[in-house]
């Protein structure tokens, strides 16, 4: 049984409805991301998860148990926000004790608790300071320690480190996953950032207005994007479309394009990443060959970005940069075979 | 442009609004202090010395600070939550502050008149009361301390508010929603973290309410009586009544040293509070 349900939850507020009968489904223990750009209902669905706010309709259960309208503080959810909302009147100490001596733990333990979890966040010998006084990475950390503090059983991440610079970002990111391994949280993290939710998560859910497009491990979605949107989003440039005539899938001119991984249906969108075009001079032999003309060539220090026009439509090509060929240049491009991904199938 | 053009340009521009302030106010000020120290040609403390040990204006001194410190509570204690559902609550803010900062656009004299039809013995308030049983006969809620206090009160109100609207506002909404992800309920959440992060507008309100009330005129003129004087009201009294200026003098003096000295007491306490500066 999976540890967090949402079902046929409908949010929003007058004209604005943002997630419209919205399912999710999070097993004990994993490393599950909400991948998506702003305006795609991602925070929505993780402060309803929280209980800053109320679905519409619909119901969220956790562990088993009914949690719809189970208000926030009792909810016992780590939270990690994107400013990291630390209390600014607070030392370092009582920023990470706050939750403790809210469950009125003693004195004690809660001195144990906060100074194991400084040095497991590698802030030891920061209680005494000021939230001002201190650099984002460390605000971070903070933030971090005191959500985790609270053993809590689920915690969860907005955007977590889209204030911090990109060298911060890659070790932090690791940080993190290290922790949920360590401590054996389950964790849904929010972010817009494609590498980093694939880097550490066990589960992506990419979602697109208001709706999840595929929920898959980074891999799958990477390598088998399910939807146009998707393909966008991982890489795949070129589109092209294909129909079945007599058993065999067919470009739009006429060529049949071998494709490894077949499936049945009348028609697709065959999509293929840049790198997996290969670009050879005009005339040659190749399966899946389509002829075309070069018109823009640009130089990307190890490789060269070429588009090319062909007959069934523009193409984005990336080679190595010892493979030159002037504009205007006759070419051939050759698509292999189990590199073309099949999407948007359609029965005509 | 040249800078010594600019310069000149500015004096200039300043120049008119300035005079205007010297020859109106500070000249006319310092002339009226100055005479309080020389009554007849030869400096001497005479005026402050009579005025401290004179039991009467003991009475009245002490009047004016009770009665400014209580409303300067009351203020606190009915703003607080008024400020904190404005700020945290309210779908219409510009409706509710509009509401709230009502009564500074009538005029100190209109305000009180309608107090003074409200309480007086035919008034709604003594209707009320005795209509309820609560008391046999109507009350004398009028011109004495308790309508003075209550006109402090609705004066200065929407100041206290608007002071502790700005720092409130000023807190971010996520520190209240950390501390209830944490386990804290609305309660403790104001306790603990909106509390202490308004107290510097609390402190700027509290300021301007004591020293509105340490200085207001009419509100205890028409709501006051003979018998319940404050500081400004005595002023009023030596000077138009028994035409004595330098008596009078010497009390404004003593109101405008005092209110200075807790506005800046209060206000230096307010900066070193503030946490919220980064």
């Amino acid at each position: 049984m999976a540890l967090l349900e949402l079902s046929h939850i409908t949010a929003g507020y007058d004209k604005n409805i943002i997630l419209r009968d919205f399912n999710l489904s999070v097993n004990r223990g994993d490393f599950v991301s909400l991948l998506g750009s702003s305006g795609c209902g991602k925070t929505t669905t993780l402060r309803l998860i929280a209980g800053f706010s109320e679905p519409n309709e619909g119901t969220i259960s956790f562990d088993g148990k009914d949690i719809t309208h189970v208000p926030l503080h009792k909810r016992n959810f780590g939270f990690v926000f994107q400013s990291y909302a630390l209390f600014p009147h607070m030392t370092v100490f009582d920023n990470v004790a706050f939750g403790l001596k809210m469950r009125k733990l003693p004195k004690t333990e809660i001195r144990t608790r906060v100074m194991d979890m400084l040095r497991l966040v590698d802030l030891e010998g920061f209680e005494g300071r000021y939230p001002r006084e201190m650099s984002g990475g460390q605000r971070q950390r903070v933030a971090l320690a005191r959500a985790m503090v609270i053993r809590p059983d689920l915690m969860l991440f907005d955007e977590p480190l889209s204030n911090l610079d990109a060298k911060l970002r890659v070790k932090m990111r690791v940080e993190i996953r290290r922790l949920q391994q360590e401590l054996g949280f389950t964790a849904i993290y929010v972010t817009h950032d494609q590498e980093e939710c694939f880097a550490i998560s066990d589960q992506v859910a990419i979602m697109n207005g208001g709706v999840i497009e595929q929920m898959d491990t980074p891999a799958h979605i990477f390598n088998a994007p399910k939807t146009e949107f998707i393909a966008h989003f991982v890489g795949f440039e070129n589109f092209f479309k294909l129909s079945r005539v007599s058993g065999q899938l067919t470009a739009e001119n006429g060529s049949p394009m071998h494709v490894a991984l077949d499936r049945p249906g009348d028609a697709f969108t065959g999509c293929i990443r840049p790198e997996d075009v290969q670009i050879l001079p005009a005339g040659s032999n190749a399966l899946n060959g389509v002829s075309g003309e070069v018109l823009v060539s640009t130089f990307l220090g190890r490789t060269v970005q070429y588009n090319v026009r062909t007959a069934i439509g523009e193409f984005v090509v990336k080679a190595d940069q010892s493979q030159v060929y002037p504009l205007g240049a006759s070419v051939l491009l050759e698509l292999s075979a189990n590199k073309i991904i099949l999407i948007n199938p359609s029965n005509q | 442009m040249t800078s010594h053009m600019r310069k000149s340009f500015w004096l200039l521009l300043v120049l008119p609004g300035s005079l205007f302030i010297t020859v109106f106010m500070l000249i006319p000020l310092f002339s009226v202090v100055i005479s309080t120290f020389f009554p007849e040609s030869s400096f001497t403390l005479a005026n402050y010395s009579g005025l401290i040990r004179n039991v009467y204006f003991q009475q009245v001194f002490g009047r004016s600070v009770r009665l400014s410190l209580l409303s300067t509570l009351l203020c606190a204690l009915l703003g607080f939550p008024c400020a904190y559902y404005i700020s945290r609550y309210s779908k219409h803010k510009g409706i509710m502050m509009a509401f709230a900062v009502f009564p500074l656009f009538t005029s100190p004299v209109i305000r009180s008149f309608s107090w003074m039809v409200i309480l007086g013995k035919k008034g709604i308030v003594n209707q009320f009361l005795v209509a309820s049983g609560l008391f046999a006969r109507p009350q004398s809620l009028l011109y004495n301390e308790f309508s003075m206090t209550v006109g402090f009160v609705q004066l200065f109100l929407p100041q206290m508010i608007l002071s502790l609207l700005g720092v409130m506002d000023s807190i971010p909404e996520d520190l209240t929603e950390a501390a209830g992800s944490l386990g804290a309920t609305r309660f403790v959440s104001f306790l603990r973290i909106v509390f202490p992060l308004s107290v510097s507008g609390l402190v700027t309100g509290s300021v301007l309410v004591f020293t509105g009330c340490m200085t207001a005129y009419t509100t205890p003129q028409l709501l006051g009586a003979t018998d319940t004087q404050v500081l400004s009201t005595m002023v009023y009294q030596y000077a138009m009544s028994l035409r004595d200026w330098a008596q009078a003098s010497a009390i404004a003096v003593v109101m405008i040293v005092v209110t200075m000295l807790v506005s800046s007491v209060f206000n230096r306490l307010s900066r070193k509070i503030n946490p919220l500066a980064a």
